[in-house]
């Protein structure tokens, strides 16, 4: 599978750029845990509200980490224009996205592991199998998204303005069904149907921005 | 008179027309009282806004198949329009929504997907601004446009599946009386001719404006190498 191994390489590229750097994810974790801390401030958080405020915390956190994550993405090809590069050859331009979007949520995901375990250990919640595989799964959905508008607004002026006002929106039903899945897991419920949902999304997503990856790249 | 100004002086008086019906014959509601009267007006806005959003999606897919400039245009023009009478929309709505449910807003699934619906669209509308004009913009504001047709219904059915439990508007009941009825299909009609009116006024400045583009820029269609540099 041609397309299979090109998403791979890229995805490999990305992350030994990072893991040379390593500029992204330190800066992500030390972000998630300062938004912990400003949540703290902000929500007035004791041990009796803490177990019901973590969820939207958690949520909050992580959208924001995203934007910065695939804001950064398409940073670094851009500076050297060497997505250019990567587009004059024949590999199509649905397999570069893929790679670029399963870097985005690698990192992402690495990111989530500071934060998941942070946030159990400030806010007192269990972190139970439902709740990692619902964040994981909302992962994927924002990262393909995510990575869309990042490829998009690399191009444009104001791109810093334009990606939230582009991407959040089109996450909100992962943040929906995600932060329902994530209050009832730490909750103690069952929460088979939200990670069915969730996978619905992701594969709807998956496949409309790989439909549009080439119009968006191949400019 | 040209035919984009007689066709708005009809829209114009199709609109007294609706108002006619809205305020003279039909009935006022026994419960809500005279405010009931933004409903006829308020559903046929949004009736109109889905079908502006509705032709900015045909427009995007008929734009990134066939590369077809009118397509773009008329996506244009119907994006500016559709936004407009999502606001008409959702400002009735508020206005209406205070004295019957006591508060301007509350989270309903309808009002929620209605509110991301409007601001999809003012990001499409920025993607138009901020892109590089002609082929770069035309392209991303379709695959903005195509996301944001796709993502409402989802919002729309994702806070339903989960909010069951919050209060949900009852907009229309299938037993509205005949005059309520007449009222509001007449309304909707001469809504949605006004709104066919505004888009087919924007599609002219459309044109004027490319034509203006390409008059004033020496090169007008921008090489495609340094899209990557573009700052």
């Amino acid at each position: 599978m041609r397309t299979i191994s090109i998403a791979l390489a890229v995805a490999r590229k990305d992350m030994t750029s990072e893991w040379r750097t390593r500029e992204l994810v330190p800066a992500l974790a030390q972000f998630v845990v300062l938004a912990l801390v400003i949540a703290n401030f902000a929500f007035q958080i004791d041990s009796r509200n803490a177990a019901a405020i973590a969820p939207g915390v958690l949520w909050m956190a992580l959208v924001f980490a995203g934007l910065v994550a695939f804001g950064r993405a398409f940073a670094a090809e851009r500076e050297q224009a060497s997505l250019e590069a990567m587009l004059l050859t024949p590999a199509a331009p649905a397999a570069i996205f893929a790679g670029k979007a399963l870097a985005a949520a690698l990192l992402l995901a690495i990111c989530e592991a500071v934060l998941l375990p942070t946030l159990a250990l400030f806010f007192g919640v269990r972190l139970s199998f439902d709740v990692v595989s619902a964040v994981l799964l909302a992962t994927v959905g924002m990262a393909v998204l995510g990575c869309l508008f990042a490829a998009m607004v690399a191009r444009v002026r104001a791109r810093e303005l334009l990606l939230p006002v582009l991407t959040l929106p089109l996450w909100i039903p992962f943040i929906v069904v995600g932060g329902q899945a994530v209050q009832a897991a730490m909750g103690g419920s069952v929460t088979g149907q939200a990670t069915g949902l969730l996978l619905d999304l992701d594969i709807l997503f998956v496949v409309l921005t790989s439909l549009a990856a080439r119009f968006v790249l191949d400019d | 008179m040209t035919r984009l100004g007689q066709a708005s002086a009809a829209a114009v008086a199709l609109m007294l027309v609706a108002a006619g019906f809205i305020f003279l014959y039909a009935p006022t509601d026994a419960l809500q009282g005279a405010v009931q009267r933004i409903f006829y007006l308020h559903v046929s806005s949004a009736i109109a806004a889905y079908g502006c959003f509705a032709v900015v999606l045909l427009g995007g897919v008929v734009y990134l198949w066939k590369e077809n400039i009118a397509a773009d245009r008329l996506a244009r023009a119907a994006a500016l329009v559709g936004v407009v009478f999502t606001t008409v929309t959702l400002v009735m709505g508020m206005i209406w929504a205070k004295p019957i449910w006591g508060t301007f807003w509350t989270w309903d699934a309808r009002l929620t997907s209605t509110l991301v619906l409007w601001i999809i669209y003012a990001g499409y509308l920025m993607v138009r601004r901020l892109a590089e004009p002609g082929r770069q913009a035309a392209r991303f504001a379709a695959v903005v446009g195509i996301f944001g047709f796709v993502d409402v219904p989802v919002v729309h059915f994702s806070v339903t599946w989960w909010r069951t439990q919050h209060p949900g508007p009852v907009v229309i009941n299938d037993t509205l009386p005949a005059e309520m009825l007449v009222a509001f299909l007449i309304t909707m009609a001469c809504t949605l001719f006004l709104a066919a009116v505004m888009i087919a006024i924007r599609y002219r400045i459309e044109v004027l404006m490319d034509q203006a583009a390409a008059k004033t820029v020496p090169a007008p269609i921008a090489a495609p190498s340094e899209a990557g540099s573009a700052r």
